[in-house]
């Protein structure tokens, strides 16, 4: 069996995972989670859309401890999509692939497998490497 | 017209490793401590706001029936690790709007019978979408030192420092977790948590209780049985909250830290960079109080490194920052610390710390709760102004 990792994060569209987000129509502001209202300016008004796949890397950590489910050394960091939106996830790299300001792609897959089998699936980010032409 | 209030007692346990003791004990002790203190009876209170964050229901009922407290409104209140300035924040509110004229603040925490119950490691927030992505307090705050590295070109040594001082500071102490020095050496020889965070540079598990008993001016002129003690009145008290995160936001410039020591020190009348002597603040990572010094508004914006290197925030500097040692050396049951820097700064201001800012008049306490992972955790800040 395979479930997601946090309910209404992620959608199936067009044949491909996505996250959903919100578009505030008051602010203008985009926001993830979905929350009840505009977490910025408290707006109902809205549309569902799904996020920008590509983004670039605010800031990273790098834990040499487990952490939950995930096994050290555990990359992970803030990805700024073009739509203002701030985003942590996991990161698929070594730790020295990396570095602040790169270009960063949305993947998903299987985060972690539970003790019963079933597998969870969520969004992780994997560094676009652009010397060997390119994205996905 | 808001009162004046004044601190007439302070309390608390040892910090550091309690095993055999119930946060209700812990509780039981440090306010039983504040009223031998204060010189009054434990009748006199006329209410009582507890800070925990992990505590089993009536917290604050069942510690203070103990002392034979009862019959008046009491209150636990959770906000992370600024659960204790919220206690504080509470009664100093009752007792300046004319609620009340004398009441108890408590802060407590057993980590261990927390992990007794949920077991040992990094705390992530149940059900948090980023938690489950793997953030971390330690994650965060490595991605905070990263942006100290990039952005105000802090050296290893420059985030080691904190720690280091406060430490040091910790030494005379008597109830701090640890009374050891560290170098720059063994911190960075220490295990690595979250690059470049050592265990060294994280503040320790504690077990803990903190009490303050605050009042009105003329309860205080009738009950001030220590007469050698001047007054020391709370000229601020905020607590401060974040709003939604977008990708405009820098961890080094966080909201909920400026807005509330801009207007703590309003309430106050006082200037941060002029006035204030002493600081007591959230130490939970060395780079973490690094990156603080500016927030707190005792530097310009992007000078908190060069602050740090001319010596103004170590003991004999312009403003000595956790002279106390700090989370980093005290050690920080969660509840607690945030009624802990209040009473280290009341001690600074009478005379009384152990490890004393020669002639303080103005001190600060502030503590930063939360995970600091965007609109799903917020952050809280709580400040206070403590004024002689
Ligand atoms: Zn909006």
């Amino acid at each position: 069996m395979t479930i997601i990792f946090h309910p209404g994060v992620m959608e199936e569209r067009n044949g491909r995972w996505v996250q959903i987000g919100r578009k505030c129509s008051s602010c203008g502001k985009t926001s993830f989670p979905v929350t009840e209202l505009c977490p910025f300016c408290s707006s109902e008004n809205g549309e569902m859309v799904s996020l920008s796949r590509t983004g670039t890397l605010f800031s990273f950590s790098i834990t040499r401890v487990p952490v939950g489910p995930y096994k050290p050394p555990i990359v992970a960091g803030f990805i700024d999509l073009p739509e203002g939106t701030r985003i942590f996830g996991q990161i698929h790299a070594a730790p020295d692939e990396i570095k602040t300001g790169i270009l960063m792609t949305m993947k998903t897959g299987v985060l972690w497998t539970e003790k019963d089998g079933t597998e969870v699936m969520g969004y992780y980010y994997e560094p676009i490497k652009t010397d060997v032409g390119g994205a996905e | 017209m808001m009162r004046s209030v004044y601190v007439l007692g302070i309390g608390q346990t040892v910090f550091g490793r309690h095993a055999d003791m119930t946060v209700n004990d812990l509780a039981a002790a440090a306010t039983l401590a504040s009223v031998r203190d204060a010189g009054i009876s434990p009748k006199e209170f006329q209410t009582a706001f507890c800070g925990c964050i992990y505590s089993p229901p009536t917290v604050v009922e069942s510690s203070l029936i103990r002392l034979g407290i009862g019959r008046i409104p009491m209150y636990t209140v959770e906000n992370a690790c600024a659960s204790g300035s919220s206690a504080v924040h509470l009664l100093f509110r009752e007792i300046a709007l004319g609620g009340c004229d004398v009441g108890l603040a408590l802060g407590v925490e057993s980590l261990s019978a927390y992990n007794k119950k949920f077991g040992k490691g990094l705390i992530g927030i149940e059900g948090d979408l980023d938690a489950k992505s793997g953030l971390t307090m330690p994650s965060f705050f490595s991605m905070l030192c990263n942006r100290l590295i990039q952005e105000r070109g802090a050296t290893l040594e420059d985030i080691c420092y904190p720690s280091i001082k406060n430490h040091k500071n910790g030494m005379t102490n008597p109830y701090s977790q640890y009374k050891k020095e560290v170098s720059f050496q063994e911190i960075m020889k220490s295990p690595m948590i979250a690059d470049p965070i050592t265990v060294l540079q994280c503040c320790p598990q504690s077990d803990g209780a903190a009490a303050v008993i605050l009042c009105s001016e003329e309860y205080f002129k009738k009950n001030n049985k220590k007469a050698h003690r001047a007054p020391v009145k709370i000229g601020g008290s905020v607590i401060s909250v974040s709003g939604a995160h977008d990708s405009s936001f820098d961890p080094l410039a966080l909201e909920a830290n400026i807005m509330g020591v801009i207007d703590a020190c309003e309430m106050a009348g006082v200037n941060p960079r002029k006035d204030i002597n002493v600081v007591e603040m959230h130490d939970a990572f060395s780079g973490e109080e690094l990156s603080a010094y500016e927030m707190l508004g005792l530097c310009d914006a992007g000078e908190g490194v060069s602050l740090a290197r001319s010596g103004a925030v170590a003991m004999g500097g312009r403003c000595p920052v956790n002279p106390s040692g700090g989370l980093l050396s005290m050690g920080h049951p969660l509840g607690a610390s945030g009624v802990r820097v209040v009473i280290d700064i009341a001690r600074q201001l009478w005379g009384e710390a152990p490890n004393q800012v020669k002639g303080a008049k103005v001190g600060m306490a502030q503590m930063l709760g939360g995970v600091l992972s965007g609109i799903a955790s917020p952050v809280v800040a709580g400040v206070h102004i403590l004024v002689k």
